[in-house]
């Protein structure tokens, strides 16, 4: 092989005594701590509790601190200002346990009694996904006005509710 | 027709699979040669039918059988004939069968190649990819079947792959008219050659898992497993790393955000593989040349494995949203046992060989600056960024949901902090490891051929210092690590071409053309490195010295940032191809007042949804990307635009570019050089000493 010939190589059967060992050992488990305490400190620092709407708005130990939450947006409700690039809209309280995120979201958004929460973004283009039906999450601080300022929003698929009944349209002629 | 067709060479396929494996081990057993070539037969037959299976489904789909809800789900009458193919992996159910023939291909493609050089491991190679295969296929079948079709069963639409009693099937004129039509997101090159790319990856690696886990059931536990493998290996890393680097770029163009990579979930399960792959990929090295790490390197392809199914199902089953969706949805309990059972007899075949002593490394380590020592000191790192990401993306989350009833995810600060010291670690690693002996290094040795890149990575510092580009502390580390790195590559090459050219008196060409083709690996892997250089200083750039603004401006208006000026011209409406209403503002880019380039952000209005997609204009030195956020809906006279200076962004692309030509240089077959001939190698030997 012409590239094993490359390396110079030690003679074969050099034995390692002891401490050798003890060093690799060592050296081992120093990188095990400092990464260990890497991933601890890293998650104590990002860690974003996810709680729900009713939850954050029930608990007044929650102003101020950031969470994430996740809620039904409300179409009607979305207004954006495009010159200045502030969000403001609605959501609505979804439970943590579902079947079916679709229909979830679908009767989040309209059940009048849900718990509502208003939401304000700024700087920010207006997401391609913001509908009316989407599930927003969000991450973000609830004010002492009651408004969630969010610095961050990821919006899930909206067109779900139709997926999970796809065949309706082909027995239904549209009107 | 074609729906039955798919259907039953589905079918055959799975059955064919499963046949292999049992006749390939009572083959393999007993050392029945008959048996075993029957069972290849067989695995070389699945690909046939999975290739009539996936011929019918793209038939389907250029032709508009609607009846089929799988063509109904991903296309309508508007979609043009391109996009039409791709839909084939345009969601889950034909993602999983074109999965399922890229895992047969590559199959049928290790056992033709090796079936002469490497016979006492077929029969389990066989078992291990027809295992894989039968698992896939079986999931198409049970699971998620892209053949089913539409019935109207009463007022009902029931979607079904056998005739359901009663049956009517709907009318064609309805199907077209409430077919679904591709999602907007994947009409995009990136998107579209990003998951055959990725599902390349990610099968090619359960050829090297096979061979291994062939090497442990047969006994033959020489390095011919490995020597079988490096360049299936080197492929599949090759594809990962394409199908990784196109989703960057799919992102940066269509999700209009400003940004490649944002450590979500899906992307990170694509970038596990990958990085506990390339740790494979070092340290077989040092199995086939010391005879070490044999356990680990075991250890090593198992998790590749499992990084490529978790990957797999990761992004389909629902376990990013929820450990209780995960259970929920019906291929995460079939994928979780598949990979339970697999995992469990590949863990068992080890220790059965470690017990009985088969798996003893032949050397032990000596130097911690020994080639060895640095390469596993690079596969811990490359283990501890997979623990790490690992734990971000699905760990913590799953960990608090099931033991402290919370609710935790780690955000985008975790990754930026938990990762930059370990890439910090790998870059250093990258430059030194080239540098070292196998067996062991002086420090002096060392340090003597460190001087050159080390002053060449001064001489850039300063230079980055003196222009102005930057004088921050930490971007200047950064840069210096990841440079170095590069200059070990280009110094390695560059010395090893002088030493030609002393010895044999070769022209410059044709000595580092006689480099490369001589040692692809080596070299090939130089050039890796300088991609993997040319990514981080792009990377470095683009995170730390991003800039970004956003300004409503009226036509004839000017807005001046970070250098440029950007002047709203007009605004475009227009009604494309395919229906899609396209709002499109022109803008013109100057600098200095000279005019670089005129553009078009815009967003298209499709019935689903909008979509945003920049405008931008690269150099080497940043993307001016701007992004059309707003206009007002009469008359267009005001246009609001959020514009990114992403700087040296390219060098990330570029860098891949160079990435993926060191590999094709790494993978190249090498011509088999007769025995008598291989003497004469050394000559590389008698240069490096020289040198």
């Amino acid at each position: 092989m012409a590239e094993a010939t490359w390396e110079k190589s030690a003679s074969p059967t050099v034995k390692s005594a002891g401490g050798g060992r003890l060093k690799f050992l060592i050296g081992g488990l120093l990188i095990l701590a400092a990464v260990a305490y890497l991933i601890i400190s890293g998650t104590s620092a990002g860690a974003r509790y996810f709680i729900t709407v009713d939850e954050l708005v029930a608990n007044r130990d929650y102003v101020g601190k950031t969470v994430r939450i996740s809620g039904a947006v409300i179409g009607d409700t979305i207004q954006y200002d495009g010159q200045n690039l502030i969000m403001d809209f609605t959501i609505a309280h979804i439970p943590t346990e579902y079947q079916n995120l679709a229909l979830t979201l679908y009767e989040a958004a309209n059940d009048p009694n849900a718990t509502r929460l208003p939401v304000h973004i700024v700087n920010q283009p207006k997401p391609d996904l913001l509908q009316h039906e989407a599930q927003a999450i969000l991450t973000g601080k609830l004010g002492e006005d009651g408004v969630f300022y969010a610095s961050e929003l990821l919006l899930k698929c909206p067109t779900r509710f139709e997926e999970a009944e796809p065949g309706k349209a082909i027995v239904e002629p549209s009107a | 027709m074609l729906a039955e067709i798919g259907l039953v060479s589905t079918f055959l396929a799975f059955v064919a699979a499963l046949y292999a494996i049992v006749v390939a081990v009572i083959g393999g057993r007993r050392h029945a040669e008959r048996l075993i070539v029957s069972a290849r037969n067989a695995a070389l037959l699945t690909f046939l039918l999975l290739l009539v299976a996936t011929g019918a489904l793209v038939v389907a789909l250029m032709t508009e059988q609607y009846q089929m809800s799988y063509v109904w789900s991903v296309s309508d009458p508007a979609t043009p004939p391109f996009y039409r193919f791709t839909a084939l992996w345009g969601s889950q159910k034909g993602s999983l069968l074109f999965w399922s023939l890229l895992m047969s291909l590559f199959a049928a493609a290790a056992l033709l190649i090796n079936w002469r050089t490497h016979r006492r491991l077929m029969p389990y190679v066989i078992a291990y990819t027809m295992a894989t295969l039968a698992f896939f296929v079986g999931l198409v079948l049970f699971y998620e079947n892209p053949f089913e079709r539409w019935w109207l069963v009463g007022s009902q639409a029931v979607s079904s792959a056998l005739i359901p009693a009663g049956a009517a099937a709907p009318t064609a004129e309805r199907l077209a008219e409430t077919a679904n039509g591709l999602n907007p997101l994947l009409r995009h090159f990136g998107m579209i050659i990003h998951p055959p790319m990725l599902y390349l990856g990610f099968v090619g690696f359960v050829i090297p898992f096979a061979f291994a886990m062939a090497a442990l059931a047969s006994g033959d536990l020489s390095t011919n497993w490995i020597k079988a493998t490096r360049r299936w290996t080197l492929v599949a890393w090759l594809f990962l790393s394409l199908g990784l680097l196109l989703g960057g770029r799919w992102a940066y163009d269509v999700l209009g955000w400003g940004g490649y990579w944002g450590w979500d979930p899906v992307e990170n399960a694509a970038f596990l593989p990958w990085l506990i792959g390339t740790a494979f990929l070092h340290s077989v090295m040092i199995q086939e040349k010391r005879g070490m790490l044999k356990v680990w390197n075991m250890f090593l392809v198992i998790g590749t494995f499992s990084a490529v199914i978790f990957g797999t199902f990761a992004t389909r089953s629902g376990l990013i949203d929820s450990v209780h969706s995960f259970a929920r949805s019906e291929i995460g309990f079939p994928m979780f046992f598949f990979w339970a059972i697999i995992s469990l007899i590949s863990a068992g075949l080890i220790l059965w060989r470690w017990n009985r002593g088969e798996l003893k490394d032949e050397h032990r380590f000596v130097n911690i600056l020994s080639r060895e020592s640095l390469f596993v000191l690079n596969n811990v790192v490359f283990v501890m960024l997979f623990v790490a990401i690992f734990w971000g993306s699905f760990g913590a989350p799953v960990v608090s949901e099931l033991f402290m009833n919370e609710n935790i995810t780690l955000g985008t600060d975790y990754f930026l902090r938990v990762t930059p010291p370990l890439f910090v670690a790998l870059y250093i690693l990258m430059g030194i490891a080239p540098l070292s002996a196998w067996g062991a290094t002086s420090l002096r040795r060392l340090s003597r051929s460190l001087i050159v890149p080390l002053a060449l990575t001064a001489v850039l510092l300063v230079g980055v210092v003196i222009t102005q580009h930057t004088g921050d502390p930490g971007a200047l580390f950064g840069y210096g690590i990841v440079s170095m790195a590069g200059f070990v590559a280009l110094y390695e090459t560059y010395r090893g071409a002088t030493a030609r050219r002393r010895s044999l008196g070769e022209s410059w060409p044709r000595a580092i053309g006689a480099l490369f083709t001589r040692n692809r690996r080596r070299y090939g892997g130089y050039v890796v490195h300088l991609g993997i250089t040319v990514i981080g200083i792009g990377v470095i750039g683009s995170t730390l010295f991003q800039q970004e603004t956003q300004r409503t401006l009226s036509v004839g208006e000017t807005l001046d940032f970070g250098g440029y000026s950007l002047r709203y011209d007009g605004f475009t409406d227009a009604i494309a191809e395919d229906g899609r209403r396209m709002q499109i503002a022109d803008v013109t880019i100057s600098r200095d007042g000279r005019e670089l380039a005129r553009l078009r952000p815009r967003q298209d209005i499709y019935p689903t949804m909008p979509m945003t997609i920049a405008g931008s204009y690269s150099t080497a030195e940043a993307d001016y990307y701007v992004l059309l956020v707003g206009w007002e809906e009469t008359s267009a006279q005001n246009a609001t635009f959020k514009v990114y200076i992403n700087p040296l962004i390219n060098l990330v692309w570029w860098g891949g570019v160079i990435l993926i030509l060191g590999t094709l240089i790494g993978t190249w077959p090498t011509e088999t050089v007769p025995a008598q001939l291989r003497q004469a190698a050394p000559i590389n030997g008698r240069a490096r000493a020289k040198a």
